[in-house]
């Protein structure tokens, strides 16, 4: 990294960029280099979508954008510009779970949590193109979603399960049912 | 904003003929494509970018699969997701690009990656550009004063060096439609199965008529330099003879290790390397062979 | 035996109360508290909470140049001039003690003399913005007289002489780069291998392997007005770090408070890095009189905690014809890296579990801790038994090999049972629990192995299946590393509800659940009652490191003492209420009742607000201290742990006989953990484990160069198991040999879960082969050419 000049700092405009996160309008200031991840964790306020390793290689901060699976983290803030984010605080309204939670909840799978937001829409973004995935398919759709605890074999039956509730018209359960 | 990226300034141009018109009046310019690649070498601090030029914003001309008049066309900014669920892919002579979608990255990097970032990254891991040799493909480059083509043997010029000129873009890869009883393989082995670099990468093409080998074109990540090269003395060697293993052991164990020298490093041997290579080459091979004769 | 302290009495009452009952909570599924939280999202780990603060600064570290170098001089003047730059913090500024070193104090948290490995911090620059920090670090100007790096454990000691070798020293002020020398002297070992009929022998080496946790290490520090500090951090031990924070900044423990809110993966990995950063974010603070933020990307968490201790051993066994185990002897070198961190513990837990789960009438045993410029060593899940694991279960299967006994009959043959001794003299009686026979029998039974050994012996062709067994034990808690409590608080609060704290954390392998269900069992109150309330120092108790797979054990022990005395007097205000004895009281909430007269009941509020009038407290704190553990330093004999989770993993693999590459098929993990407390924990740690291990067997190794740079430092050059990789069937079987001193009987399970693994696979890979493999991970490329020397390749 190269040390940059105080009279050079201005060069680094202010850009307003306008972002739909989860079906809402936000009117953001961002910097040439920022990175939608930031955007969403500290300037919104979205910190479900967690930073692993800032490198696209680890899958915690993917968000779908414009429905398509994406690493936040590789994302300049001024590409998302107009663009629809859905991250998982979006995935289901207010006092409900999505089947994938309910599914993921139904399967035990949680342990520290922090991989779950990034599996979570890596598997909307598979079921929303493969309402029921095999085994194989399902492995390749989660093949960048690193999880260290090893809840894997569970995601496999989670997704299962999930697109059978979807299938079943059970999309959103009550959020209260779920809890221990 | 907590962990960062250096920071440098973002050129959005409107649309092709202002990113040439920018690149050719800023040399400071260095064009991203999804910016998988470029914004990790930023971050690492390979690449010092004072400021990046966004083609991303050249989707709108630049991002298409045609398959016209015998020649099959990619839009460099077609991502990698946008290739693999193409119709294309799915036609057997090009199996070998499906391969390459069962093994490139990850889901989301293929959301943004593109085709011609990929061929412009002058990797030894670019999996396209090394599908790109075997198809005899070729790049196109624009500049605010004209285009020139390139055949993709000729691109690379050392480790993430080409010889696209400052001003100029990559805008397409384009490679002529393969004859009907052919079909091509790629292979990537590693010690991970899901999101692996791969020791080693081959990527063959094979033209089969009453099992006589009538054209074939092997790649690999490296055969010495550190990009993807193609092992013509190898190919050579097999053109015209009839298919057999006894062949494809005598190119393997006699011709391919005089045309390629591999590295030793801290991933693998240069010993290991090479007896891959060959390994999977007859793989891959037998692989197209069974692909040729309706095996998919 | 009468001289027994309260709380084991305790504990040791409801052991045999509850030896027969029906649990309604314990062992059972049971949703964990904050699943609901965090799989919506909702849940903050450490760096989320920067999003509140918005005058926050960023604290940015700039690691030294070179692995060993003397520091002639730093210069911070350009940097401190730098546009932005709110401060620059050297080894100077530091108001306290200059070092985070965990067992010894040999690590400064800012060098000023000296850098010994690339993670060392030479200075600290705050500013607002990070990139402003990060820019700054170009401009820290140190002058350093580079010194030879040292990679190699091997150039500081002899692995047969075990001499210390002339070597420049990492630690002069020391004198000397052995850190620890552990021992077991036991019987005859001479006479042992003079008599042997068989002798098999073998070096092994083990790589560093990196905990990978997804949450990279984060610590957020608050000012506070009296000159203390408030430290939201990621990290296993709280109040290690509290104990740290107060040492750097020469205050007395109470004016820091830790707070630790969800963490995202730990495996031993955020023990004692947290001390740095809970350092460094307080000094921030503290110098800018505002909330500084810490946290290291993937990067810089790579090279800069603490990884798996690398091994390199030599190990003999003497051993009669008919399989019986005559004496073993082995020479253990780890890798400690630049600094000690937990390595002599782990090195002593190396050394107690060297021999294996076996009768061994005569060993003699050497482990020795060096240090290396590499990144430094320390805890990390199975802390020194899955090094020693993987040798001495290729050594027994080398041994069943030489003897042509089947590998499970040369293991039933030398096992501890009930009544046995153990290599240290320590005598496992029935209260121990000792379950690995019949672990052993379960895993053979359901993994079918008689049938696929035999099967699978007689293969052809390219793709080779192959089956393995190991087996593992894991001594609980701590031992004699120190001192070994625990503490819980339960609060009833007025409305019933009930406020559980405990300052062991949950890093995700839902500890504090089992816990709860524990409390949840002796109240008979539902877990759906419970708010778990996150360790804080300035709120839960100590309750010692979140560690040594002693949550359940330990902190479930001090959980059924404060249930234990809250349900006597519980008990007691309910017998009034109802008219019968305390112990005829039933509590099922939300019914209360007595058991000869089920039809009256009263409700569980109307007897905790009787309690309020009564004056009969409702809150509870409970202590546990482990029974002392007993260790001679010359001979290691005594009792070195209080107990011991024992296990069998069988493996089953398909071999490429072209490529060498490694498919794990199924793995089948049969564990004595005395009572499933959590099951679904339980089982989640089976199959985390047995990924874990498998990535331990197959692909994880972080390189250094030969200047002691990481080669891999992130996720996709440093290979952690993908969905891709895993087997298709993990198979989790628990046995349940009840060790009395445990809550319900509960043993650990959290590290034993990984120390079977890699050698099982490995002797899979052995047995799909033909060959033996003497070193993890065993990549392809050593498959492949053992079968090339072997000449079993196809070129």
């Amino acid at each position: 990294m190269s040390v940059i000049p105080r009279e050079e700092w201005d060069k680094y405009p202010d850009i307003e960029i306008t972002l739909n996160v989860n079906g809402k309008d936000y009117k953001v200031k961002v910097k040439p280099y920022e990175r939608l991840l930031d955007v969403l964790r500290y300037k919104l306020g979205f910190t479900g979508v967690k930073e692993g390793c800032g490198r696209g290689e680890c899958g915690a901060c993917v968000v779908l954008m414009d429905g398509k699976l994406v690493p936040s983290c590789l994302v300049l803030a001024v590409r998302a510009n107009g663009s629809k984010v859905l991250t998982v605080e979006g995935l289901a309204p207010e006092g409900k779970l999505h089947a994938i939670q309910k599914a993921l909840l139904d399967t035990y799978a949680v342990q520290c949590g922090f991989c779950f937001p990034g599996v979570i829409l890596a598997i909307k973004a598979l079921l929303d193109r493969n309402p029921n995935p095999t085994d194989e398919e399902i492995k390749d759709a989660l093949s960048g979603q690193l999880c260290r605890c090893g809840s894997y074999l569970r995601f496999i039956k989670a997704v299962k399960l999930a697109a059978q509730y979807i299938r079943e018209g059970k999309e959103y359960f009550d959020e209260s049912g779920a809890r221990g | 904003m907590v962990i960062c990226i250096p920071r440098f300034n973002v050129y959005i141009p409107k649309d092709v003929s202002d990113a040439l018109n920018a690149l050719s009046q800023r040399k400071d310019l260095i064009p991203m494509g999804g910016g998988s690649d470029l914004l990790v070498l930023i971050r690492s601090g390979i690449v010092k970018a004072d400021t990046v030029l966004d083609l991303w914003p050249l989707r709108k001309e630049l991002a298409y699969i045609k398959r016209e008049n015998g020649t099959v066309r990619i839009g460099a900014l077609t991502t990698v997701s946008e290739l693999c669920e193409s119709d294309l892919i799915k036609d057997v002579r090009y199996a070998g690009l499906a391969d390459v979608c069962k093994k490139f990255s990850t889901p989301f990097i293929r959301n943004i990656a593109t085709v011609g970032g990929n061929v412009g990254a002058a990797h030894p891991l670019s999996d396209i550009a090394l599908m790109l040799l075997v198809l005899n493909g070729k790049v196109k480059l624009l500049s605010k004063n004209g285009e020139r083509e390139v055949n993709i043997a000729k691109f690379f010029k050392g480790k993430r060096r080409t010889v696209r000129n400052h001003d100029e873009i990559i805008a397409e890869v384009s490679f002529t439609e393969t004859p009907p009883n052919s079909s091509t393989a790629f292979i990537k082995f590693d010690r991970r199965w899901g999101h692996a670099m791969g020791y080693v990468l081959v990527g063959a093409y094979m033209q089969l008529r009453d099992n006589i080998i009538k054209d074939v074109r092997i790649a690999f990540d490296s055969t010495g330099n550190p990009y993807p090269e193609r092992v013509w003395t190898t190919e050579e060697f097999l053109k015209g003879k009839e298919f057999s293993d006894e062949l494809i052991k005598q190119a393997l164990n006699n011709v391919l290790p005089k045309e390629m020298k591999r590295i030793t490093d801290y991933r693998a041997s240069a010993e290991y390397r090479l007896d891959l290579s060959k390994v999977l080459l007859r793989r891959a091979l037998l692989k197209i062979k069974s692909r040729i004769e309706g095996g998919g | 035996m009468s001289e027994l302290p309260e709380y084991v009495r305790i504990v040791e009452e409801i052991f045999d109360k509850y030896k027969d009952k029906e649990f309604l909570y314990v062992g059972k599924r049971i949703q964990r508290w904050d699943a609901v939280e965090k799989i919506k999202g909702r849940v903050l780990f450490t760096a989320d909470f920067a999003k509140y603060y918005r005058n926050a600064v960023f604290v940015y570290s700039v690691r030294t140049k070179y692995a060993h170098a003397k520091i002639k001089s730093i210069d911070i003047s350009e940097a401190q001039r730098y546009p932005g730059v709110l401060r620059v913090i050297t080894a100077k500024d530091i108001p306290g003690v200059n070092d985070v070193g965990y067992v010894i104090p040999d690590q400064p948290l800012l060098v000023s003399d000296k850098a010994r490995y690339i993670g060392d911090i030479v200075a600290l620059i705050v500013a607002e913005d990070p990139n402003v920090a990060k820019e700054a670090g170009e401009l820290i100007k140190v002058d350093y007289e580079k010194l030879p790096v040292i990679t190699d454990p091997l150039q500081v000691i002899d692995l047969r002489t075990l001499k210390e070798k002339e070597h420049p020293l990492i630690h002069e002020e020391r004198g000397s780069d052995v850190v620890a020398h552990f021992k077991i002297r036991k019987g005859d070992v001479r006479k042992a291998f003079d008599e042997a009929d068989v002798v098999v022998e073998g070096e092994y080496s083990t790589p560093f392997q990196e905990h990978a946790y997804m949450e990279p290490e984060a610590a957020i520090a608050l000012p506070e007005a009296d000159g203390g500090v408030t430290i939201i951090a990621t990290t296993q031990c709280p109040f290690d770090v509290r104990k740290a924070v107060a040492k750097v900044l020469g205050v007395t423990q109470n004016k820091v408070r830790v707070i630790v809110p969800a963490v995202g993966g730990g495996f031993g990995g955020k023990e004692d890095v947290a001390n740095e950063l809970g350092a460094k974010a307080a000094l921030a603070a503290l110098m800018t009189g505002r909330p500084a933020v810490v946290i290291h990307s993937r990067e810089e968490s790579m090279i800069g905690h603490s990884k798996r201790h690398p091994m390199k051993a030599w190990y003999r066994h003497a051993a009669k014809r008919d399989g019986t185990l005559l004496g073993v002897e082995a020479n253990i070198v780890f890798d400690t890296g630049a600094y000690a961190s937990l390595g002599p513990f782990v090195a002593w837990r190396a050394t107690v579990h060297a021999t294996g789960p076996y009768r061994v009438e005569a060993a003699r045993v050497d482990t020795l801790s060096v240090y290396t410029n590499n990144v430094y060593a320390g805890a990390f899940r199975g802390f020194g038994c899955p090094q020693v694991t993987f040798a001495i279960e290729s050594q027994m299967d080398a041994l069943a090999e030489e003897l042509g006994m089947d590998p499970v009959d040369l293991r039933l043959k030398n096992i501890l049972r009930e009544g046995d001794r153990t290599v240290h003299g320590q005598l496992l009686t029935r209260d121990h629990g000792v379950g690995l026979e019949e672990a052993i029998l379960k895993a053979v039974e359901t993994s079918r192995w008689y049938e696929k050994r035999k099967l699978f012996s007689k293969q052809v062709g390219t793709l080779r299946k192959g089956i393995g067994i190991a087996l593992l034990w894991h001594g609980n808690s701590i031992g004699v590393e120190g001192a070994d409590y625990s503490s819980a608080t339960l609060i009833i609060n007025r409305d019933g509800s009930i406020t559980f704290r405990v300052g062991l954390i949950d890093m995700g392998q839902g500890s504090q659940w089992g816990m709860v269900l524990i409390a949840s069992e002796i109240l008979g109150v539902p877990p759906s009652y419970f708010r778990v309330e996150q360790p804080d120092t300035a709120a839960t108790p100590d309750s010692g490191p979140t560690v040594a797979s002693r949550s359940t054990v330990m902190g479930g022990a001090a959980v059924v003492n404060a249930a234990y005395k809250l349900r006597q007097r519980l008990n007691k205000v309910a017998s009034t209420l109802l008219g019968c004895d305390p112990d005829d009281v039933e509590i099922k909430a939300p019914d209360v009742y007595c058991r000869s007269n089920p039809e009256k009941k009263v409700s569980w509020s109307d007897v905790v607000e009787q309690s309020f009038w009564l004056g009969i407290p409702l809150q509870e704190f409970g202590y546990f201290r482990a029974p002392p553990a007993e260790w001679d330093e010359e001979t290691g004999q005594g009792a070195p742990y209080i107990t011991y989770t024992f296990g069998a993993i069988i493996a089953e693999v398909t071999v490429d006989l072209e490529t060498g590459g490694v498919k794990v098929d199924r793995m089948v993990t049969a564990y004595d953990i005395g009572k499933v407390i959590n099951r679904v924990g339980a089982e989640l740690h089976a199959e985390g484990g047995a990924i874990q291990g498998l990535g331990y067997a197959l692909m994880e190794e972080v390189v250094h160069n030969k200047d002691a740079y990481v080669m891999n430092a992130n996720l996709s050059t440093y290979y952690i198991p993908t969905i891709h990789d895993v087997p298709d069937e993990i198979i989790p079987i628990f046995v349940e040999a009840k060790y009395r001193r445990g809550p319900f009987g509960a043993k650990g399970l959290g590290e034993p879960s990984i120390n079977g693994i890699a050698p099982a696979i490995v002797n899979a890979v052995s047995h799909a082969t033909g060959l033996r493999f003497h070193s993890i991970p065993l990549t392809p490329e050593k498959i492949y050419m053992a079968l090339k020397k072997a000449g079993k390749t196809l070129f």
